[in-house]
This record gives structure tokens, C-alpha cells and sequence, in this order.
């Protein structure tokens, strides 16, 4: 998890609720619900429910894709990426024969090129900056952490601009997104993305067990990567696509700058349907705020009903500092890199799409230039 | 921090109810992936449409 954020309660202890948060955020997920309910759109309260379903996941089960890189990379303890591979496996088992199947569904594709390199290797550097990545974000913040309501804030703010760099990028070359179930039909597709998921699991064991260290997910991260690949499968069967969390950020902080006197009309990026739809539109309407807003308050939900919530004091300035750095490289890499660790490396994979594996691939190497600057802004490498 | 919540809560609620009171709703919720030409998350263009 966005790690040390949260401190277990102690044993015997009986937890201690928030009422006050706690009720703000099962009013505010009632209402956002009401609301959609009220516009005959079932599937978008669907879409809060799965996205609070998963805040309390991953609150609960503290699965964090940040921390476990950096301990896979720093001690080579691999516990943590198998635990996210099974959560790619269970997702997979839905997404690649239904989206391949039915007209109305459809996974997660990206082209290749420079901007997906480039984007990821970014965003692996600012996810262990900020201790969080893009549902790490989501979920810290909801969990009470003051650190990661900065890193949000600029996650916001590097996400605009990464719209707005997107086009240039791409411009740069790249070929079409490379789908197994395009070459090998739906099951042929799955067959191939699980045997890459088992590939990987392989691969990463065998550099744990070089390095002597444990390879075996927590009890909690079993269990957590099961709840957690269960409603990634909901929220696709209500949604359409699969999981994505960035595209909510970047959809706010256009409207905001909108509101502020920004004009996006000579944008490249804003007059693609899809964002210019999703800019002129009720938030609500946007598959990806949903599931941001019902993951938010779901986490709230779950930090406010075991004890205090936001009772820490702000951390030093030198870590919010890394909390803005990193959040603003994370919202400008998962513009270029078509998403974060779930819409583009969980979402791509799970679909059987090529871009997900070449994104964990340049976000590795990204996340190792990141835990070295780690310690500029007083967080610790492991 | 406490008091930084309960403001950021309460004010991200009420742009989220008030930016969808004020917005055209047009049915079903959307991903950008749903419209023609997509080729991404975000809705960007296949390389080969260029």
C-alpha cells in the first residue's frame, strides 16, 4: 500500500469509529447513487458500488502496486506482483471472451510507440514519489492520508497537461494496439494471456528465489487480489471496458480549468469524441469518475469505521513535495501512457492487449529511477 | 487535517452534484473507448487513421 500510511489497530482493541466521516461518506456514495438512479442509469450506480466495493479492498487488504514494486525491485521480494498478477488473472478470465463475444463490451487497447514508453517509464518514476499510484491515490486519499490529497491535487494537474502534450507525442509514430483474441479468437486469447500472466509469475519467482527472498503473496494479498479481481470483473460487466481510474482525473481538472476561464476548444486532444464528450457531459456520465468516486468514499468508508480519520499530522514539507513531484509525473504519464497500473498494465493485460505488458516493462525501469530519488524528498528506498 | 477534509469532502461533493445538475446527461454512462475511432483509455486515435 501506499505503505505506513495506515497503522493496524491494536490487537484487543476495539475499533474506534468516525462517525462523522463515516456518515459523510455513506450520504455522499446514497446520493452520487440517487442521482444516476434518478437518470434511469443503473449500471452507473453499479459502477460506485463496484468502485466503493474496491476502495474497501484495498484499504482493507493495504494492496499496494507501488510498494510492491519497490520491494520487488529493491529486495527482491515478489509476493506483492503475484498477488497483483492474480488479480490480471481473475480480470482476464471476463474480459478478453466477453469483449471479444458481445458487440456491447470491449477491453483495454492502446497503440505502441514512443508516447506508451515514454508515458510509463514517467509514471513509474512519479508512483515512488508520491508512494501511490493511480488507485493507490484514490484509495490513501480516501483513507485519510493529507500526503496523498497532495499527490492527488497534482495527479489532477499533470493529467490536464499530459492532455495537452498527448497529440505531439503521438505524432511521433507508433503502430495499432496488438490484441490476442484478434489472432488466436476469444479463447485462443485467453489461453495466450494467461499463459503471458503464468510466464510472468514464473519469470518473477525465479528472480526471487535468486535473490533468496520470499516469493509468496500474505494471506491478505490472496485474498484481497481475489476480492479485488471479482469486482474489477463487476465493474467491466456494468461499464463496458475495464477498470480505469486516470481518465477521471483527467476529466475533472479540464472541468475545473474550464470553470477557472481555460479554453480546451483549439486542444487536439479535447476534440476527440470521446474527451470532448466527456468534457461538455455530467460527470457522472464518465465510466471512470464513477469508479473514482464510489473507490474514494468506499475507502473512507472503511478507515472511517475502524478509527479516527485524518488523525495524523501533515508530514514534513520535503514530503509533500514529493507527493506534488510525483503526482504531477504520474498525471502526465498515464496521459501519454494511456492509463496507470490499472487502466493500462491490469486493464491491458487482462484484455489480452500487448500495450499492458510494454507498459509494466517501461514503468519498471521508471519505478527504479524513482526509489533513488526517493530519499531527496525524506522517504526511505524500501 | 482533519478540518482540510471535511472542506475538500464537502466541496468536491458539491462541484461533483452541482457540475451534474448543470451538465447535459445523455443516457448511459461512457468511456471515451465507446465512440468510433478510439483506439485508447482515453479515446486517441488508432495510428494507422492518420
Amino acid at each position: 500500500m501506499t505503505t505506513a500510511t495506515f497503522a493496524a489497530p491494536q490487537a484487543g482493541a476495539a475499533p474506534a469509529i468516525d462517525r462523522l466521516f463515516l456518515g459523510l461518506s455513506l450520504v455522499a456514495t446514497a446520493v452520487l447513487v440517487a442521482l444516476v438512479l434518478l437518470d434511469g442509469q443503473p449500471a452507473s450506480a453499479a459502477l460506485i458500488l463496484g468502485g466503493f466495493g474496491l476502495g474497501i479492498a484495498f484499504l482493507k487488504a493495504e494492496f499496494s502496486y507501488t510498494a510492491s514494486w519497490r520491494r520487488f525491485l529493491t529486495r527482491g521480494e515478489a509476493g506483492g506482483l503475484i498477488g497483483g498478477l492474480i488479480v490480471i488473472a481473475i480480470c482476464a478470465l471476463a474480459v478478453v471472451p466477453v469483449a471479444a463475444l458481445k458487440h456491447d463490451f470491449g477491453g483495454a487497447i492502446a497503440p505502441l510507440g514512443p508516447s506508451l514508453l515514454i508515458g510509463a517509464f514517467t509514471f513509474g518514476i512519479g508512483m515512488q514519489l508520491a508512494n501511490g499510484c493511480g488507485s493507490g491515490t484514490l484509495y490513501t486519499v480516501g483513507g485519510g492520508s493529507g500526503r496523498m490529497l497532495i499527490a492527488l491535487l497534482f495527479f489532477v494537474v499533470g493529467s490536464v497537461f499530459g492532455s495537452l502534450s498527448l497529440p505531439a507525442f503521438l505524432a511521433l509514430g507508433g503502430i495499432d494496439p496488438v490484441l490476442a483474441s484478434d489472432y488466436l479468437g476469444p479463447w485462443g486469447g485467453l489461453a495466450a494471456t494467461l499463459a503471458s500472466i503464468a510466464l510472468a509469475a514464473v519469470v518473477i519467482i525465479a528472480v526471487a528465489r535468486k535473490r533468496g527472498a520470499n516469493y509468496r503473496p500474505s494471506r491478505s494479498y490472496v485474498l484481497g487480489g481475489i476480492a479485488i479481481g471479482l469486482l474489477c470483473v463487476a465493474v467491466f460487466i456494468a461499464g463496458g471496458h475495464p477498470w480505469s481510474v486516470t481518465f477521471g482525473y483527467t476529466v475533472w481538472g479540464a472541468k475545473i480549468a474550464g470553470a477557472l476561464g481555460f479554453d480546451f476548444s483549439h486542444a487536439a486532444f479535447w476534440q476527440w469524441p470521446g474527451p470532448k464528450h466527456a468534457l461538455s457531459d455530467s460527470v457522472l456520465s464518465d465510466t471512470s469518475s464513477l469508479t473514482d468516486f464510489g473507490m474514494l468514499f468506499g475507502a473512507m468508508a472503511a478507515a472511517a469505521a475502524s478509527k479516527p480519520f485524518a488523525a495524523t499530522a501533515w508530514p514534513p514539507l520535503k514530503s509533500l513535495l514529493g507527493a506534488a513531484v510525483g503526482g504531477l509525473l504520474m498525471g502526465w504519464g498515464a496521459r501519454l501512457g494511456f492509463g496507470c497500473n490499472i487502466g493500462a498494465f491490469v486493464g491491458g493485460v487482462a484484455s489480452g492487449s500487448l500495450h499492458g505488458w510494454v507498459w509494466f516493462a517501461a514503468a519498471l525501469p521508471g519505478c527504479l529511477i524513482g526509489i533513488r530519488l526517493r530519499p531527496l524528498f525524506g522517504l526511505s528506498r524500501e | 487535517m482533519r478540518k482540510v477534509y471535511i472542506v475538500v469532502v464537502l466541496l468536491g461533493f458539491a462541484a461533483i452534484v452541482g457540475n451534474h445538475l448543470v451538465s447535459p446527461s445523455s443516457g448511459r454512462a461512457v468511456s471515451p473507448e465507446d465512440f468510433a475511432g478510439a483506439c485508447a483509455p482515453c479515446g486517441a486515435p488508432c495510428p494507422s487513421k492518420k
